[in-house]
């Protein structure tokens, strides 16, 4: 009935792995020996201790964990980037510079957390809090998103200014530095949680697929053979829920058949296994973009649409096809929708409008065929763009190129010449002598190592 | 179920009625305490964080819990009174809404505390961090509880003192998780159709007029320091403008008469 942020009796939520591993880093920082030097910062007359320059961090990474210049800028950055060192002169810019630029560490309770998230509720009582201390202190994209908030969560408004008063009152009770690292540690959190509109955002996981991963069906043994030993019997009055997992065990039987000779552990890999034999031919013969593929790689792109593009081969294969077609745009209109969806945040606008340009445009130069209902939608989701916006459009012209293309595509003279000039290698020979082979030792798992040495160690002691 | 009506009912009735505005006094200290807590917590784990803070932290943990009890009681009473004229009721709803975010606020600080607690234990100080803060909170718990100024008691054994409270702050947080689940259980109060009654952009000079009397001593002390505050930046100020104009003065002089 009411609705409640707080999750009830559900499991924890766990830290994110990361992000326990740069707390102790983080924690490693302090040590009063072996731990970073800190200077001093001077503000006109007040001085706050506990600052260090960029430069500090970056010797100081490389000496503890003997690293290169390039990997201390990366692993600072994302200290940096992560919200646990915040930078002291320009605080919107999350990058570390390796000079005299000043930084200075964030508190344990403004420290990116995957158990507790930032709320809106949170985010709504600081926009209010600055808003307060002085008018007009907001920048667009936090104006915007306070209109947002007050029009979601319009029902505690009351309770957010009212919270954000006090708040303020409470910091009043303290002096002026601790007040002025008090913001800072603040405006620090919420550039981290609540980035810029543009900005690199930490917490953007990049889109999801609804696809196979989510539909995989997962059987045990038992459940196959029970189900097998129900199909078997006829005039068998069957239920829906069998005949569904039924029709379920069939496909999964034949995607078995199927990939049975292309799957290296049930049928080797010619001519030899790498791991074993050390002879990388294997890998060599099967790197992306080699002449001649192998056989089975080209027998692989008729099994599904997908297992086609997927293949860098098979992709630049099918284009020469759809070229020949005059249906090249298709392709090209199919990648650069990918690209914009898995690609950076920032270059989204400029990517939406290059591919409307190019491609959907009136008299634009490679114009895609799509069908009006969907070119209306896209040309009015254009206006707002974000990542997902050509999405019916990039699935109205995959399955144009699935139905139409493809087929056709197999029984071309091109797969066909592929299929005949591909190469079988031959299997090498076993060594007769069976001490002559090298031995085989299972190396310990690096997961095992980790663990071991994580329980060895107390924690933050 | 009948037994836990009757006592909500008796405590309705056996005791004085608090007032409309009692009970919105009790709400808004309330929030200030969740304030005073939330600003408490944001100090545990850094360089000053040490028993007197957990100190304060738990004495404003336990008026939080008075608090919250005695708003329920109020709460709930007037909420299931059927015969609460419309305007009454709508104010009894946004201050329901009011509380029950002030709880949920103290409740996600409770849990994030008792984390930061177990994983940075006061034994060992050189692993707290540096976070550039240096004063102490004392006002800050002193504003929390309402008091003047706190009176310390003598330094408890740290280790004693971590472990009974870690299991203090344990249990606190199932209270107040089932004083949210009975709540939700008992008063039928659409949170999403509240209107909040305030404009958009607070306006900010208004401020210091919406405090309580309770609050006017504490107010005035802390106007007080700031202005002994500026005092003697002031003076700073001053003496280095003397020291200058005498160097000046004096350089006139060395060069006129040489």
């Amino acid at each position: 009935m009411t609705i409640s942020t707080l999750t009830r009796g559900g499991a924890q939520r766990e830290q994110q792995h990361c992000l326990r591993k740069m707390e102790r880093v983080i924690i490693a920082m302090q040590d009063p020996d072996i731990g970073l030097k800190m200077r001093n910062q001077r503000l006109l007359i007040t001085v706050i201790p506990h600052a260090m320059t960029g430069n500090d961090i970056m010797e100081w990474l490389i000496q503890k964990y003997n690293i290169t210049d390039e990997e201390a800028g990366h692993l600072g950055g994302l200290l940096v980037q992560y919200g646990y060192i915040y930078p002291l002169k320009e605080p919107r810019s999350l990058i570390l510079r390796s000079d005299d630029s000043p930084y200075r560490f964030q508190t344990p309770y403004f420290w990116t957390s995957s158990r507790w998230p930032a709320s809106e509720l949170d985010y709504a009582i600081y926009l209010a809090k600055k808003n307060i201390r002085k008018q007009g202190e907001l920048v667009d994209y936090e104006k915007q998103n306070y209109n947002l908030l007050h029009k979601r969560i319009n029902h505690t408004w009351d309770f957010v200014v009212m919270q954000a008063r006090e708040q303020i009152r409470a910091s009043k009770q303290r002096r002026k530095a601790d007040r002025i690292v008090l913001e800072c540690q603040e405006q620090a959190y919420w550039l981290v949680n609540k980035p810029c509109p543009g900005a690199f955002d930490v917490f953007d996981l990049g889109p999801e697929r609804c696809n196979v991963l989510n539909s995989r069906v997962i059987l045990n043994s038992s459940l196959l053979f029970f189900l097998l030993r129900i199909s078997s019997v006829p005039n068998n009055s069957l239920s829906s829920h069998f005949l569904l997992s039924l029709s379920c065990v069939c496909s999964f039987m034949k995607f078995c058949d199927q990939y049975h000779q292309h799957d290296p552990i049930m049928s080797g890999c010619l001519p030899s296994n790498p791991w074993i034999s050390d002879d990388t031919t294997h890998w060599t013969i099967n790197t992306d973009l080699v002449g001649t593929p192998t056989r089975l790689r080209v027998e692989r792109w008729s099994f599904s649409f997908m297992e086609l593009l997927n293949d860098c081969l098979g992709r630049r294969e099918f284009m020469t096809y759809l070229e020949k077609e005059f249906s090249g745009e298709n392709l090209c209109f199919w990648e650069a929708c990918e690209d914009l969806r898995h690609g950076e945040s920032s270059k989204i606008i400029l990517k939406v409008e290059e591919v409307y340009k190019t491609f959907l445009s009136p008299g634009a130069a490679r114009w895609v065929n799509i069908d009006s209902k969907t070119m209306e939608r896209t040309l009015e989701g254009i206006k707002q763009p974000h990542r997902f916006v050509m999405d019916d459009a990039q699935m109205h012209i995959y399955f144009l190129m699935k139905k139409d293309s493809y087929p056709r595509y197999l029984k071309s003279d091109l797969y066909k010449n592929m299929l005949s000039k591909a190469i079988v290698p031959q299997e090498t020979k076993k060594s007769v002598f069976p001490f002559m082979r090298r031995q085989r030792h299972s190396s310990p798992s690096p997961a095992m190592v980790s663990q071991a040495t994580e329980d060895n160690e107390p924690k933050y002691l | 179920m009948p037994l836990i009506i009757n006592k909500v009912c008796d405590d309705g009735t056996t005791s004085s009625p608090i007032t409309m505005e009692e009970g919105k006094a009790l709400i808004e200290s309330l929030i200030k305490v969740v304030a005073c807590y939330r600003h408490l917590a944001s100090c545990v784990g850094g360089c000053t964080d040490n028993l007197h803070l957990r100190c304060e932290l738990q004495q404003t943990r336990e008026r939080a819990h008075k608090l919250a009890v005695a708003c329920r009681h109020h709460l709930t009473a007037r909420l299931r009174d059927k015969t609460l004229p419309p305007e009454e009721r709508q104010e009894m709803e946004r201050l329901w809404v009011a509380f029950t975010s002030s709880l949920e606020l103290l409740h996600v600080d409770m849990c994030k505390v008792l984390n930061m607690g177990s994983n940075f234990s006061l034994v060992n100080t050189s692993a707290l961090v540096k976070t550039g803060i240096q004063g102490e909170t004392r006002e800050v718990a002193a504003r929390a509880l309402s008091l003047a100024d706190l009176n310390r008691a003598e330094d408890p054994v740290p280790g004693s003192l971590e472990d009974l409270e870690q299991g203090q702050l344990k249990e606190e947080i199932v209270r107040v998780d089932q004083m949210l689940e009975d709540m939700e259980e008992k008063v039928n109060v659409p949170r999403w159709m509240v209107e909040a009654r305030g404009p958009q952009y607070a306006d900010p000079a208004s401020m210091d007029s919406t405090s309580l009397g309770l609050y006017s001593m504490d107010e005035e002390a802390s106007v007080q320091h700031e202005q002994r505050c500026e005092r003697s930046q002031v003076f700073v100020i001053l003496a280095l403008c003397g020291v200058i104009l005498v160097a000046a003065v004096l350089s006139v002089c060395v060069i006129y008469f040489s």
